[in-house]
């Protein structure tokens, strides 16, 4: 058996392990269970040193001779660098009842980074969603549906997509609708008396849950996909690449 | 005439099979159609005529910026993508970087993932060079200031980090990927094959380029909210996506034929028929589709056992 083909039955013994526990609760289950976890504990490890505080903290703080500096030249040591070990030990004291106001710094900084993007990240994300909601409802022709401007010349292709078809203003309100309503559930702060803003909030109510239905079948679709990996991986990678046609 | 009580066993039973036997069930259809494959037809959605138009736009030589943030746990869905992605910027001769803000993991798979589509297109030998044609630049931890970083400047976001080049370690900026490149309007897209939340953290900073996106089957509903608005360029969703843009490589859009594959918004975008088109999304769609018809079936059965046994009280 070469290491290709070992590699992989390793992988179909520890899928067959983790499956395992469908049927019930066993060893060979825990077993695989452990190994994984080591792993993945033992790989934390190493990136978080290679990919994270060498590069990022160390290299910088000792600097890199000519010898090791990966064709960009030596760099200078910043010595100031070493100032952030303390900073970032200083969110282990939550565990100390005495000194755990100290974490209170690390956690101040991070809160004080994120919460400085926050306005500018708000308005890159929710800002275009805002202004596309504002959707025009009253067609400008009569023509029903868009007409197809496969082959047209730019300036007649202009001249379809200025006009508002029928059909689109129908997509449109609906759209324009399903938003208003929705909004309207939200509406917590005051009692709602009148009897269109409460039919539109039951309205919302049904088109979330319909959302929510949606949203769920995606979950489930994904998580098939997950299995159906699971078996590509043993029938056709292990078995019928790995064992058959070797 | 059936009692009243036999029809209510009868119910009981239908709502409680045995749990061992469904999952036995579930393994036995998830794994036929990959055995026999089933043909299925497809019409490519608009989402993904964008993703697949937008990268055969794109004159040849270009850079684009990845950010691959999927390890083994989504290989169902973003492997597939990354496949998709990969082959048609390898075919197109489309140098490529990638990061990570997801998961340490993440590069490492990407890495492997890479090798081995550049080996499948060249025939057996690489044919994309590490370093030369790619980097891939490694994962960094702090996602929302890096992130904002790559926006600002994207050389100094990624300067130090090294990669393996023919003679050793080298640093990623001074690689020909990044030659020409001193913003990030300088790559014509950031594209993230995610898994995870990293799809809002990069919507949210990333303002000097276009952004696509290729997402687990879970994150569609979310994301083409963002798709409708214009902030995103093209959407890959889960399997669809993939089985959307094998599609898509084999017959192109608005190419006349059997299969053609027709689009308003655009003119005659070339497949690569002969090539190596089809992948994980034409071997996985048929299967989900007869996983799910085993679930609405069991759905379908619980519910009228459920009937039963309430008819018979």
């Amino acid at each position: 058996m070469d290491y290709q083909l070992f590699k992989l039955t390793c992988g179909v013994v520890a899928i067959l392990g983790l499956y395992t526990v469908l049927y019930r609760e066993n060893k060979f289950y825990r077993f695989w269970e452990h190994v994984f976890l080591g792993l993945a504990a033992g790989y934390s490890m190493v990136f978080l040193w290679s990919e994270t505080l060498k590069g990022g903290w160390w290299d910088k703080m000792v600097g890199t001779t000519a010898e090791h500096a990966n064709g960009s030249g030596a760099s200078m040591a910043y010595p100031f660098y070493a100032a952030l070990l303390p900073i970032g030990l200083m969110g282990y004291t939550v565990f100390n009842k005495k000194y755990n106001w100290m974490s209170r710094v690390p956690i101040g900084i991070i809160l004080g980074l994120y919460s400085g993007q926050q306005i500018s990240a708000w308005q890159n994300r929710y800002v275009p969603n805002i202004v596309s909601s504002m959707k025009p409802v009253i067609p400008t022709t009569l023509e029903f549906t868009k007409p197809l401007t496969k082959g047209l010349s730019k300036e007649a292709t202009a001249a379809i997509n200025a006009n508002l078809y029928p059909s689109q203003a129908i997509t449109n309100i609906i759209f324009l609708v399903t938003l208003l309503s929705v909004l309207s559930y939200f509406l917590f702060s005051f009692d709602v008396k009148s009897k269109i803003i409460h039919r539109m909030s039951l309205n919302g109510r049904w088109l979330l849950m319909i959302g929510f239905g949606a949203i769920f079948g995606s979950t489930v679709m994904m998580r098939f996909t997950l299995l159906i990996d699971r078996m590509y991986f043993i029938w056709i990678e292990w078995f019928k690449q790995g064992i058959l046609h070797r | 005439m059936a009692s009243r009580s036999s029809i209510a066993e009868l119910g009981n039973k239908l709502q409680s099979l045995p749990k061992p036997a469904l999952y036995l069930i579930l393994f036995l259809v998830a794994s036929l159609p990959l055995i026999k494959p089933i043909p299925l037809p497809n019409s490519p959605d608009p989402a993904s005529i964008d993703f697949y138009a937008h990268l055969m736009e794109l004159p040849e030589g270009s850079k684009i910026l990845i950010c691959s943030d999927w390890t083994n746990s989504t290989r169902g869905e973003s492997m597939g993508e990354m496949d998709a992605l990969l082959r048609v910027l390898m075919r197109r001769k489309i140098k490529f970087a990638v990061y990570s803000i997801g998961d340490g993991q993440a590069p490492r798979v990407a890495r492997e993932t890479i090798a081995r589509i550049s080996r499948e297109e060249g025939g057996g030998q690489p044919l994309y060079k590490p370093y030369e044609d790619y980097v891939v630049i490694g994962f960094f931890p702090n996602g929302e200031g890096q992130t904002a970083a790559v926006n600002t400047n994207v050389r100094a976001a990624f300067a130090g980090k090294t990669d393996i080049s023919p003679t050793g370690q080298r640093e990623v900026v001074q690689s020909p990927v990044f030659e020409g490149i001193n913003s990030l309007a300088d790559f014509k897209y950031l594209i993230n094959v995610t898994a995870s939340s990293t799809n809002t953290v990069i919507l949210e900073r990333i303002k000097k380029t276009n952004l696509m996106f290729a997402v687990s089957g879970v994150m569609v509903p979310e994301n083409t909210v963002y798709y409708a608005s214009g902030q995103l360029k093209g959407l890959l969703g889960g399997i669809k996506g993939v089985y959307d843009m094998e599609t898509l490589m084999e017959y192109g859009v608005n190419n006349p034929g059997p299969h053609m594959v027709t689009s308003a918004a655009y003119g005659q975008i070339p497949g690569f028929p002969g090539k190596a088109n089809t992948g994980k999304g034409t071997a996985y769609y048929p299967a989900l589709h007869v996983c799910l018809s085993v679930l609405i079936l069991a759905v379908i059965t619980g519910n009228v056992g459920m009937f039963l046994s309430r008819k018979g009280r």
